[in-house]
């Protein structure tokens, strides 16, 4: 068995330090609350906002005058699908006071010396992305955690939660800071879940042989979003896949920062809304026709291209300048070498894997999921998207409002539980032949995206979706009997495919459940959209054994 | 892209090993040359890059993610 050898307790863990997580942690601290944070890596780089961001959806009144202007534009956005407007309006309320927090400890919110708001927009309608310089965010936010005093676990993923009947009791986590792996426990009396973003569930599209060049950070896998799910949480809009779009065959996100046209091999511009670049808007072509990439592919009239070639030398300037912003440094370091001047090539663009973003636990108007003392933020919200922003902001209130429960008594991490779950990952450790992770990852993503795929261009339907659940479900009984992994690193990657496991049947079970097409989710035995549930969310949970689903209206 | 460590320029800090968000680095010991052991785990986030106190990383770049790029006839107009 492996041993268990630190215990600890605090008024709130927080599983995950990116950008929620550690937003968090700071607001709970500063009500007072002993926090513990634990996160998979290091959080002065780890998730997807490690090396930097550079648009962050917010309303700041003075810009915009009234927060509808923000509101109607976010809505019309092609992530805005799985938003409850209260949460909407809380997020964009709540965010000035964030952006201006952020601005005063160090990350650079008015890099042009004012609130300046640039690109995903339409030519002549208000701009609600502020342009900021997020190169040295996650180091900025650790340092103003720590200084709070959270503390932090690093190299310490989280590999399960624990309830009782009042509400959530704790989180087991692994060491894995060093070759032999040993477990943690955190008995809390909240819990926030802030894992991001679910990468590497169906096959890596532009490369199906390297399985960690996603769009964003493969190590995020929705770890507690399944966790949660096991305890009983009630997950939302999980059918919705999202599938990301940029550079071929570099996977990574990002496409705002661009400042060029989108163009078919012959130069012609593929969308209506510019014919030149435009550093204020960008091209929206790719966000309102999302499969526009894979459209132009497969009628053979592409590939489509970003093109900046008509971009003044100032533009490049200013777009090299951001992409550092954003992160993209390796991008960058790449096109150096091969000698692609973007003012001079057009790129290929193209359409990546389906992956889960707002798709995962539901929460209400403070962050709290359907389980007392759960709080979840981030890309990993399940009824609200905003990426950077709505990850800042709600991961703040998320805190701010776990912090309450410090006064409540500790509860007990059942023993029983706690036991079950340690000999099941120290039987994958102590196993010394058998499935390794990647092996049993590459025939998860085999399963679903042969039988769950999302569009444009893949359909589902009840007999496909009922077949991948069977398989699932046979495929969950050799994972769990063969299942190996040699150090404390393969056991953490373990662990993150027995949780992508636990999504995937999350998702086809609610995507069957849906039937009808919307969006991605296009179904072939029920080709039309039903106007009856335009404004219906699928909420999806376990009790005990058995997955229940059941529909509720959209909170307007 | 898994990471490539000049050897001549390393002091073995040991800052990459700890900052690298997946772990490419994993069971290289304090005070002594990193090794790449699961290089194909590697995101190209470059952090390990950025944290070198001494520049002595770079990136090798597999056949399999070219950023494939065309001259567009628009060119010859702007
Ligand atoms: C290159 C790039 C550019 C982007 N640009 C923008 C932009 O300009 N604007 C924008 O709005 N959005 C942008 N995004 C998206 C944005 O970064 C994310 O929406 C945001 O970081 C989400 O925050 P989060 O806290 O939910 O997740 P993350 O910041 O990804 O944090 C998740 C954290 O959880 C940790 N973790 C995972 N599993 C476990 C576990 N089991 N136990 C403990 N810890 C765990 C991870 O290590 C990580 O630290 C970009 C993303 C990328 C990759
Ligand atoms: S950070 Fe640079 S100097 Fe330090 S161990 Fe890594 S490669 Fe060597």
């Amino acid at each position: 068995m492996i041993p268990l050898n630190q215990q600890h307790e605090a008024d709130v863990a927080v599983i995950g330090g990116g950008i929620a997580g550690l937003m968090a942690a700071i607001a709970a601290a500063d009500k007072g609350a002993s926090v513990v944070l634990l996160d998979k890596a290091n959080t002065k780089r780890s998730g997807a906002g490690a090396t930097g961001n550079d648009h962050f959806l917010c309303w700041i009144p003075e810009k915009h005058g009234d927060i509808s202007v923000v509101y109607n534009e976010f809505m019309d956005s092609q992530n805005a699908t799985s938003n409850d407007t209260p949460l909407v309006m809380r997020f964009l309320e709540t965010s000035p006071k964030i952006v201006n927090m952020w601005n005063d400890w160090g990350i650079n919110m008015k890099p042009t010396g004012d609130y300046h708001f640039e690109g995903h927009a339409y030519p002549g309608r208000p701009r609600i992305f502020l342009k900021y310089d997020g190169h040295n965010q996650k180091a900025v936010l650790t340092e103003q955690a720590k200084k709070r005093g959270v503390k932090i676990l690093n190299h310490a993923p989280v590999l399960e939660m624990f309830r009782d009947a009042e509400g959530v009791t704790g989180v087991l986590a692994l060491d894995a800071s060093g070759d032999e792996p040993s477990f943690i426990t955190v008995k809390a009396k909240a819990v926030v879940a802030a894992t991001g973003y679910v990468s590497r569930l169906f096959t890596t599209d532009p490369t199906p042989s390297q399985m960690f060049n996603t769009n964003m950070c493969p190590s995020g896998t929705g770890d507690s979003i399944a966790q949660a799910w096991r305890i009983g949480t009630y997950l939302v809009n999980m059918e919705k896949t999202y599938r990301h779009a940029g550079p071929r065959f570099l996977a990574r996100c990002g496409k705002a920062t661009w400042i060029g046209v989108y163009r078919y091999p012959d130069g012609r511009p593929v969308g209506p809304f510019i014919t030149k670049p435009n550093v204020e808007t960008g091209d929206m072509t790719s966000d309102v026709w999302s499969s526009a990439f894979t459209d132009l592919k497969l009628s053979g009239r592409g590939p489509a291209y970003m093109d900046c070639s008509g971009a003044s030398k100032e533009d490049l300037e200013h777009m090299r300048w951001a992409m550092k912003c954003e992160g993209l440094t390796a991008l960058l370091d790449y096109m150096d070498k091969e000698g692609i001047d973007p003012g001079k090539h057009a790129v290929e663009f193209g359409q990546y894997e389906a992956n889960l973003v707002t798709n995962g636990i539901e929460i209400d108007i403070n962050g709290e999921s359907n389980v007392r003392g759960l709080f979840a933020a981030g890309d990993m919200m399940g009824n609200i998207s905003g990426d950077i922003g709505a990850a800042a902001v709600y991961g703040w209130i998320a805190g701010h409002h776990a912090a309450d429960y410090r006064t409540r008594a500790l509860g007990d991490i059942s023993q029983e539980s706690a036991e079950e779950r340690m000999a099941f990952y120290s039987s994958i450790y102590e196993r010394k032949v058998g499935a390794s992770w990647q092996e049993a990852n590459f025939a998860l993503q085999q399963i679903m995206t042969e039988y769950a795929d999302c569009g444009p261009h893949r359909v589902r339907s009840d007999t496909m979706l009922t077949a991948g659940i069977k398989y699932l479900g046979d495929l969950r009984k050799k994972i769990e009997t063969q299942l190996y992994a040699t150090d404390a690193h393969e056991l953490m990657r373990a662990a993150e495919v027995v949780n992508l496991l636990d999504l995937g049947e999350a998702l086809m079970i609610s995507a069957r459940e849906r039937k009808e097409s919307r969006g991605r989710h296009i179904r072939s035995d029920y080709t039309f959209t039903n106007p009856l549930l335009r404004d219906k969310f699928l909420r999806v949970w376990k009790e005990g054994d058995e997955v229940k689903t059941a529909w509720r209206d959209r909170l307007i | 892209m898994p990471p490539v460590i000049n050897k001549e320029k390393c002091i073995h800090c040991g800052q990459c090993v700890d900052i690298c968000p997946m772990d490419v680095f994993y069971g290289s010991k304090k005070g002594e040359f990193p090794i790449v052991r699961y290089p194909e785990e590697c995101w190209h986030a470059e952090a390990c890059a950025l944290q070198c106190p001494v520049d002595a990383i770079d990136f090798r770049i597999p056949l399999t993610l070219i950023v494939p790029v065309k001259k567009l006839p628009h060119d010859a107009m702007s």
